[in-house]
């Protein structure tokens, strides 16, 4: 009794103590000019600096946030990781409106957590041109779970990012117009001539039967890669047999980050926020949204250590050199091996365009399957080996000496187990996508073509997530901490985010515990705007002031997976006008084809289809269309088509009904059918990579119509071409696309 | 003659420098050591630092001294260092990566000499800091006798995993001198037992274990030095917990200061076969 009574009192005071502690910051979101890369280019600042400032509070105090939005534009500030009511989670159109030009928004909410955390803005791609930044949460100096000799440690917040000279609403564009420039700018087209000059024409060809296009480990090409907003940096204040804390939050929009360092090992005390028991590794991957504080000691003097951060794909880094002194250099991470890549990926590709795992469970990022693209870990490329590889060979840990941290090695310091004897509501998503259009979904549905999933408060969530696409997605929860079931019992992991490869299942669980509207997203930032999500929302809660109009909120934030990109080329050619227009979306396409002459006996003609995809693989498209051509007295005259009706070239003007589908080595059939009852059988395959910048296309079809051309791509949307058409003879051209 | 011969010579040297501008815009130079040993360096280091119509480099074998000249709007001295020490060589701002050092033909392994030794690390700082009592430090001296015959145990079982018979043999005679160079008296009465009984097996296993560079000979003699060793540190402890392991294909043990496996008795072929059955604290 009396111990209870000293125990109220001693928070009492603890609460009478801190309570009161406003810490308030004002942040003026502005435009302005960067230039990274010798290029001066638009960017969006907060008081002044990207990254964003770093914004610290100890566990206990009130927040207090206003924000000032001096742009043109729309915007908002997520708290990513931050137990907070729902109101100020920060997503526009979900659990606020979003905050107009030229007005302040203030966010305040009691800091009840500690740890590394970081925040950015979720509105549309401004994430990606500067709005992100570190939130660091200080533990209580009386905190019971105070650890000596790595909480009082000097602490650094790092956050992670990347740049590109490109708008990112055309980068967007350009991914889900199936543009490859992104990796000709990487070097990763891994055309025909590549592969045959690597001994791998048959893994290629394999590839494009199984319908893949070449793949990477990642979407864009960046022109930097960041660290506290600079590509190299120095904490010189740190000597010879200090330990740092560093607090890393990767705040990339669609990288993941290597971790090494040249001091030895990194040991790694907290994961997106919460304690860890400490587990040394010699390497990380930090994915997109995660944080992880890590602690490096600096082993000699008047040197300083790389600390280095390198995207997946391996193209740049970025280095901070910790220590004074001379600078010690890390090991590069060596190029990857594409074409092994490809060929692991074909033989884990069913002829249906599902992911066949071989009997390999696999979960927790233990084993991975890039692991064949890895030099450092497999060796340098080699021919070919037609091994039948098994479990232990994507086995990083167990291939080579070189440790590298796996969710498996996460382990709590503390009992993190979920309330007992209440109600457990299962829930099971397939992570799905279409690499081709650039469709991102859960069990193929985008956001704005499914429900709210209702949870009651009190209930535990368990969700299984399976990857059945074939690139890897940080899945983050809004407002609650999960445990990730990783074999660790009762001491599971607590993280709001989960990495998870292709062809991974794992498991997570949460006390659903706070009202609200919470998103369920894919942390790729292209990948969310594509609509890979969910949305939880608590059943019987109280409305949320902040949405005054909800059904016009829901309207705007299905908007931006709803939303259509355009893209159009045209072929200005010595015997007349190539060219196509398409405007396209999740599931929809309007395009246009034309072909125009010079003269009447080129003539002209322009075909249109609306269609739409259906599948997960979007390799069937149904579609409506209308077909409009004249000449007058063609060079390549037929009486009549393969089938024997009366070829009407000269002069049509019909509609039409038909239906695409992509076969095996990408080659779309079509057939089609007309209002005057001709019907017409299509072949066509575009963009054959034949080396790094030249592409090749075939087209033939029962009208005894035949094309084929070669495009030589000299930039982003310039090209020369040659091409010989069956209606238009020789041409010489040269191609601009948008 | 002897003007037209000037007249030459201006000419020449005209062509040269504009011949120069029209590689290297704004070009600045400056003067920096590297450190490299022989021709075959030169070619290396001027070639990772060099980059057309951006940077030129120029290093002189005895000197060491590099010429750097690049256009100062696109890059800087550091930029091309790093290059350099990315290949191999040090400079005064830059140490190459162990790596990239240790890649080097022969001939171009120079002395680091801008390398500052790395200093004792923390482990054994703490371990120095934990002694209390005047007993704990006579304990901890014990261990330390036989700690350099466990370290070189423990090398000696990295060169077979990794299946390199050179270096096991290496390591194998290193095992032998820390053999010979403990001194008996020192050891507590319990070690000192078992060291009797295992000391004449460890040496002549040493012994053979480096006079063969055939891995598989060596793998053999390495399951009776195994056994001996584990009857050792079992008595007289290490200064972290090592990790008593056993392979079912080989029906053998080793020890190991990881609790991951890596199979020293099959080196990459069944590198995670075996699962650890002691752990010694």
């Amino acid at each position: 009794m009396n111990n209870f009574r000293l125990i109220v009192l001693f928070f009492f005071v603890v609460l009478s103590v801190n309570a009161q502690k406003t810490v308030r910051y004002d942040l003026y979101v502005r435009d302005t000019i960067v230039n990274f890369t010798g290029k001066p280019k638009r960017a969006i600042a907060v008081n002044g600096q990207i990254p964003m400032p770093t914004l610290t509070f100890t566990e206990g105090d009130i927040a207090e946030i206003y924000v000032h939005n001096e742009l043109e534009e729309d915007t908002s500030l997520h708290w990513h990781g931050l137990f907070l009511p729902n109101k100020e989670d920060g997503v526009p159109n979900l659990t606020q409106m979003p905050i107009k030009p030229h007005t302040i928004h203030k966010y305040t909410f009691p800091i009840i957590q500690n740890g590394t955390h970081w925040y950015h803005s979720h509105t549309e791609l401004q994430e990606q041109i500067g709005m992100y930044g570190s939130f660091v949460l200080n533990k209580r100096a009386n905190d019971p779970t105070f650890r000596k000799g790595i909480d009082d440690l000097p602490t650094v917040p790092v956050i992670l990012s990347e740049w590109t000279d490109m708008d990112p609403n055309n980068v967007h564009r350009l991914l889900h117009n199936a543009s490859d420039w992104f990796a000709i700018q990487k070097g990763t087209t891994q055309s025909y001539s590549e592969a045959i000059k690597a001994g791998h024409f048959k893994t290629k060809v394999t590839n494009e039967w199984k319908r893949m296009n070449a793949m990477d480990v990642s979407d864009v090409y960046y022109d930097k890669f960041l660290i506290n907003g600079k590509s190299e940096s120095q904490l010189s204040q740190f000597k010879s047999g200090d330990k740092v804390r560093l607090r890393v939050s990767n705040g990339g929009a669609s990288t993941n980050f290597w971790l090494t360092y040249a001091g030895g090992k990194i040991t790694v005390v907290a994961n997106d926020g919460s304690d860890v028991e400490p587990v040394e590794v010699d390497r990380l991957l930090i994915a997109a949204s995660e944080t992880y504080d890590v602690v490096v000691i600096i082993p000699a003097d008047k040197t300083a250590y790389e600390f280095m951060a390198t995207s997946e794909d391996r193209t740049k880094s970025s280095s901070l050199y910790i220590g004074n002194g001379i600078k010690q250099l890390v090991d590069p991470l060596p190029k990857l091996k594409y074409f092994e890549g490809m060929k692991m990926m074909n033989d884990m590709m069913k002829m249906n365009g599902d992911l066949d795992d071989m009997g390999m469970s696999m979960s927790l990022n233990q084993m991975d399957m890039n692991v064949v693209m890895y030099p450092e870990i497999t060796g340098e490329a080699k021919g070919k080996s037609d091994k039948k590889m098994t479990g232990d060979d994507y086995n990083s840990n167990k291939l080579s000496d070189i440790t590298t941290l796996n969710y498996a090695m996460l382990k709590s310091p503390m009992k993190t187990t979920l309330p007992k004897d209440v109600p457990v509501k299962e829930l099971r998503f397939e992570l799905t996508g279409n690499m081709n259009r650039y469709v991102w979904s859960l069990d193929n549905k985008v956001v704005s073509e499914t429900d709210k999933i209702l949870i009651k408060k009190g209930e535990n969530v368990r969700i299984v997530l399976h990857n059945g696409s074939m690139m890897r997605h940080p899945m983050h929860l809004h407002g609650h901490d999960f445990r990730l079931l990783n074999g660790q019992g009762d001491y599971a992991p607590l993280k709001n985010v989960v990495d998870i490869m292709p062809m991974e299942t794992d498991t997570l669980e949460f006390n659903a515990n706070v009202d609200g509207d919470w998103f369920f997203h894919c942390h790729i930032l292209y990948h969310m705007m594509s609509g890979m999500g969910r949305i939880f929302s608590y059943e019987n809660q109280p409305p949320n002031p902040l949405i005054t109009n909800p059904k016009l909120a829901q309207r705007k934030l299905f908007a931006d997976d709803r939303m259509f990109h355009f893209m159009a080329e045209n072929d200005f050619a010595t015997n007349g006008n190539d060219g196509e227009a398409m405007y396209a979306n999740t599931r929809w396409s309007i395009g246009t084809e034309w072909r125009l002459g010079y003269n009447d006996m080129h003539g002209y003609e322009v075909e249109t289809h609306i269609g739409r995809y259906i599948g997960k693989m979007q390799w069937l498209m149904p579609f409506v269309g209308f077909d409009w051509r004249y000449r007058r007295m063609g060079i390549d005259e037929h009486e009549q088509n393969l089938f024997g009706q009366a070829d009407t070239k000269d002069n049509r003007a019909v509609f039409s009904a038909g239906v695409n589908y992509t076969l095996p080595l990408l080659i779309i059939a079509q057939a089609e059918i007309f209002t005057d009852g001709n019907l017409r059988l299509q072949f066509e395959r575009k963009d054959i990579p034949v080396s790094k910048r030249l592409r090749m296309s075939l087209m033939w079809n029962t009208d005894k119509e035949y094309m084929a051309g070669l495009r030589y791509i000299v930039r982003r949307n310039f090209g020369i071409t040659t091409h010989y058409d069956s209606d238009m003879g020789v041409g010489f051209g040269m191609s601009l696309n948008y | 003659m002897n003007s037209l011969k000037k007249i030459m010579m201006v000419a020449l040297t005209m062509l040269s420098i504009t011949k120069i501008d029209a590689q290297i815009k704004n070009a600045k130079t400056e003067v920096v050591k590297i450190y490299g040993n022989c021709g075959m360096c030169k070619s290396k280091i001027e070639k990772a630092g060099s980059l057309k119509n951006i940077a030129q480099v120029s290093w002189d074998k005895e000197t060491k001294m590099a010429t750097l000249s690049y256009d100062a709007s696109k890059t800087n001295q550091e930029e091309i260092l790093k290059r350099i020490a990315l290949a191999g060589y040090d400079s005064d701002v830059f140490l190459a990566p162990d790596k990239a050092y240790s890649s080097l033909d022969e001939c171009c392994q120079y002395d680091r000499e801008a390398k500052v030794p790395v200093k004792a690390d923390a482990k054994t700082d703490a371990i120095g800091m934990t002694v209390v009592n005047p007993s704990s430090v006579s304990e901890s001296q014990k261990a330390n006798e036989l700690q350099s015959v466990f370290e070189s145990y423990f090398l000696l079982k990295d060169a077979l995993i990794k299946g390199e018979g050179k270096l096991a043999a290496e390591n194998s005679q290193k095992l032998l001198t820390a053999i010979t160079a403990v001194k008996m008296e020192t050891l507590s009465m319990d070690v000192h037992m078992v060291w009797m009984k295992v000391l004449n097996d460890l040496t002549a296993d040493s012994k053979n274990i480096s006079a063969t560079q055939d891995i598989k000979k060596q793998r053999e003699i390495f399951k009776s030095l195994s056994k001996n060793s584990y009857e050792l540190i079992k008595v007289s402890k290490f200064s972290e917990p090592v990790y008593y392991e056993y392979c079912p294909m080989a029906d053998a043990n080793w020890l190991s200061k990881e609790s991951v496996i890596k199979n020293p008795y099959y080196g990459s072929q069944m590198l995670s076969c075996g699962k650890v059955v002691e752990t010694i604290k």
